[in-house]
């Protein structure tokens, strides 16, 4: 974050507005859905293993938009 | 062949004119009002490309939405450059390039052939009635001051003005030259009635604008020549009929080096004009007759025969709209059928080509499509190599079960078909960002833009290096069951298979779903299976399952298709980066690096080696591995890269790797 800072204050960044990070929060909140139906789906051992660290990353990815959304208000 | 040929189209056409200006000194006059006439072409066509900047790429994709707006665009864009040739070379380019379809294209080349009557127009009303010198002076005084402005539109507008003024400078020398002429020399002599003067002048038309390569110059010619009384309103009439056709030519030149569309938009031009001179010549009494008319309704005087060929001209090429417009989609099947697309050489660039080199905007699209170009031959080689084929992989709901059925080796020579799909398509695009790079200086971010294309596409390169390296092992390994040296392979060949199907499946997204943070997950799902691998190999050595050598012939090899689908993965996040700014800050913001990656999923940090890099160069994983070891390893694409930073020219054999432990 500091480093964007940085590279706005620079002008070489574009400005984050809420808006930006609702749309990315909203494709990243779809493919966790996605991913939990597929787990839902029973899938075999080695798929399940594979999807289960698919879907700590995309909760990750989640974590921080909501932390910059909070940010930004 | 072709340098005699060049040379002779110096000589021949310097011998003919101080042959002429021996016997004629008077046409010296005329001949120097034609050149400054071209020249003034030349600064218009200029003016207009560094006033355009890059609105010319985004004003031609929305031009060719729909026939009638192609149509416009080609009136608008020829009446401006008063070249219709122009044009039809310009459009052939962007149809080569893969930015505008086929029958846009058509539509483009229609409507320039009605916007250059507009050049007769403004002759045959302005220029041959107004003292166009006067005005011609002061507009080439002022262009030079603007023209050594440092702005650039305004140094566009200078070249605008001047080409403006050189072209009724031209056209002034012209009237003028013809009007010392006539004393010396009467032309009408050689006035031949009748359909042998009908045929022999569109001749002429048609071989004086293949010479001047421009049929409004020859137009200005037979208007002056018609004002001046040296030519007949029949002879004039045929000159400008054969000025339709031989304004085909340069756009038959300029296809010469385009592909399969280029050809076909160059001969649709040829059919079209060929069409339209048939019909206006066939129908030429009534033609001439619906002029008179036309000319009465709108007080053009009955003897003001160079206002009535304008009205000829615009006729017959509105006639010739009109006929071939409802055939537009026939005559796009035919020429595919006609010209059908050759087996595509995949060898070969198939979107750059030099004459987009000046259209910055162009450049990026271009390079993408040829990017995406590589990016296939690369996948294929990839999965080539481990024995795969996109097909099974693609159509397979089990992929470890399609894997491990892939026992038929593929025949193929790696190493060659690196040097053919690969190598000389990334030798294409390496030169091309480096032409690319003059327009640093007035679009800084296009370029960093396209040298991120040229570096994603370095990235591809490395990896089918790296899967050369493990070809030999997976055809010893994957073409019979060898017990677990084949099961660990086939593990290894089913991750670079998901790899390959989860780009797959970003690239078939809308892209207004596509997040590149999902390649984050796959990195996950990478960094956790080389974690497990190193554990299971670990196992088997103790169980006496697997023996040390061939352990770590495999670990090398499995450590070569990591770096493979690192910079696969990287390759796709570079490509499919948000276009949006802001949202590419966002997503840069929420994506994982190593550490964070293998925290997430439970993992040491050392083993999470796929996840993504910060912003910076393209992660070379070869290296970062063999830098560990202390051995410097020189790759094809370090070899390009160094020779484009020298401005050199590839070429000699691919830089030494290490030898591979089997």
């Amino acid at each position: 974050m500091a480093e964007y800072q940085d590279r706005l204050a620079a002008g070489h960044a574009s400005k984050i507005e809420p808006e930006h990070v609702e749309r990315v929060l909203e494709k990243l909140r779809r493919k966790e859905a996605d991913l939990r139906a597929r787990l839902a789906s029973d899938p075999v051992d080695a798929e399940c293993e594979d999807l289960q660290h698919k879907l700590k990353v995309a909760r990750e990815h989640i974590e921080r938009a909501e932390w910059l959304r909070r940010e930004l208000a | 062949m072709t340098s005699v040929l060049k040379n002779y189209s110096v000589i021949l056409p310097l011998a003919a004119l101080v042959l002429a200006f021996w016997f004629s000194p008077d046409l010296q006059e005329v001949a120097a009002g034609v050149a400054i006439f071209l020249f003034g072409i030349l600064m218009l066509q200029d003016g207009f490309k560094r006033l355009g900047g890059g609105n010319l790429e985004r004003v031609l994709g929305a031009a060719t939405r729909s026939t009638p707006r192609a149509l416009a665009f080609g009136l608008v864009s020829s009446t401006l450059v008063q070249s219709s040739s122009l044009v039809s070379v310009l459009t052939i380019s962007f149809l080569s390039a893969g930015l505008i379809s086929l029958i846009g294209a058509i539509g483009i080349v229609f409507g320039a052939n009605l916007g250059t009557t507009t050049g007769t127009w403004l002759v045959a009303g302005l220029g041959l009635k107004v003292d166009i010198a006067a005005y011609a002076m002061p507009m080439i005084a002022f262009a030079v001051v603007l023209v050594f402005q440092k702005a650039r539109p305004v140094r566009g507008f200078g070249y605008v003005l001047a080409g403006a003024g050189f072209l009724f400078l031209g056209i002034f020398y012209m009237k003028d030259g013809f009007e010392a002429f006539r004393d010396g020399l009467d032309l009408t002599r050689y006035a031949l009635p009748g359909i042998l003067g009908l045929l022999v002048y569109t001749a002429l038309g048609a071989a004086a604008t293949v010479i001047l390569q421009s049929s409004h110059a020859t137009m200005v010619l037979v208007i002056t020549a018609l004002a001046a009384g040296q030519i007949t309103y029949e002879n004039a009439i045929a000159l400008a009929v054969g000025a339709n056709i031989g304004t085909t030519v340069t756009a038959i030149i300029g296809a010469v080096g385009a592909n399969v569309q280029g050809k076909r938009l160059a001969l649709a031009h040829l059919l079209f004009n060929l069409v339209t001179a048939a019909v206006a010549l066939i129908l030429v009494a009534p033609l001439t007759a619906l002029v008179d008319v036309v000319a009465q309704i709108v007080g053009i005087a009955a003897e003001d025969y160079a206002l009535k060929l304008a009205v000829f001209q615009t006729i017959f090429n509105t006639l010739g709209v009109i006929l071939m417009l409802p055939l537009t989609r026939r005559l796009v099947t035919f020429l595919e059928r006609y010209l059908p697309e050759p087996e595509p050489d995949v060898s070969r660039p198939r979107y750059l080509n030099a004459a987009i080199d000046d259209y910055p905007e162009t450049l990026e699209r271009a390079l993408r499509q040829e990017v995406s170009h590589l990016y296939d031959n690369a996948v294929k080689l990839v999965l080539h190599g481990l024995n795969l084929h996109r097909e099974t992989v693609f159509a397979a709901s089990d992929l470890a079960a399609a894997v491990r059925r892939s026992r038929s080796p593929i025949d193929l020579d790696i190493g060659d078909e690196y040097e053919r799909r690969v190598k000389t398509l990334y030798a294409a695009i390496v030169d091309f960002a480096t032409r690319a790079a003059r327009h640093r200086e007035s679009a800084p971010k296009l370029v960093a833009r396209i040298d991120a294309l040229r570096d994603l596409a370095g990235g591809l390169v490395r990896s089918v290096k790296s899967v050369k390296h493990i070809r030999k092992n997976v055809l010893r390994y994957t073409t019979c069951d060898a017990g677990t040296a084949t099961e660990l392979y086939d593990a290894l060949r089913t991750e670079v298979a998901q790899v390959v199907v989860a780009i797959r499946n970003l690239d078939r997204e809308e892209p207004d779903e596509r997040s590149t943070l999902c390649l984050d997950q796959e990195a996950a799902r990478l960094a956790a299976a080389s974690g497990k691998r190193g554990l299971r190999v670990g196992a088997l050595i103790r169980e006496g399952k697997l023996d040390p050598t061939a352990a770590t012939s495999f670990l090398n090899d499995a450590s070569y298709a990591e770096a493979a689908m690192a910079e696969l993965l990287a390759a796709a996040r570079a490509y499919f980066a948000e276009p949006d700014r802001a949202i590419a800050e966002v997503e840069g913001l929420f994506a994982l690096d190593e550490e964070e990656i293998g925290a997430t999923i439970g993992q040491a940090s050392e083993r999470a080696k796929h996840a993504r890099p910060r912003p910076g160069p393209m992660p070379n994983c070869h290296n970062r591995r063999l830098a560990s070891t202390g051995t410097k390893r020189r790759s094809d694409s370090d070899e390009i890269e160094e020779t484009r930073r020298e401005g050199g020219r590839i070429s000699g054999p691919a830089g030494g790797g290490p030898r591979k432990q089997d």
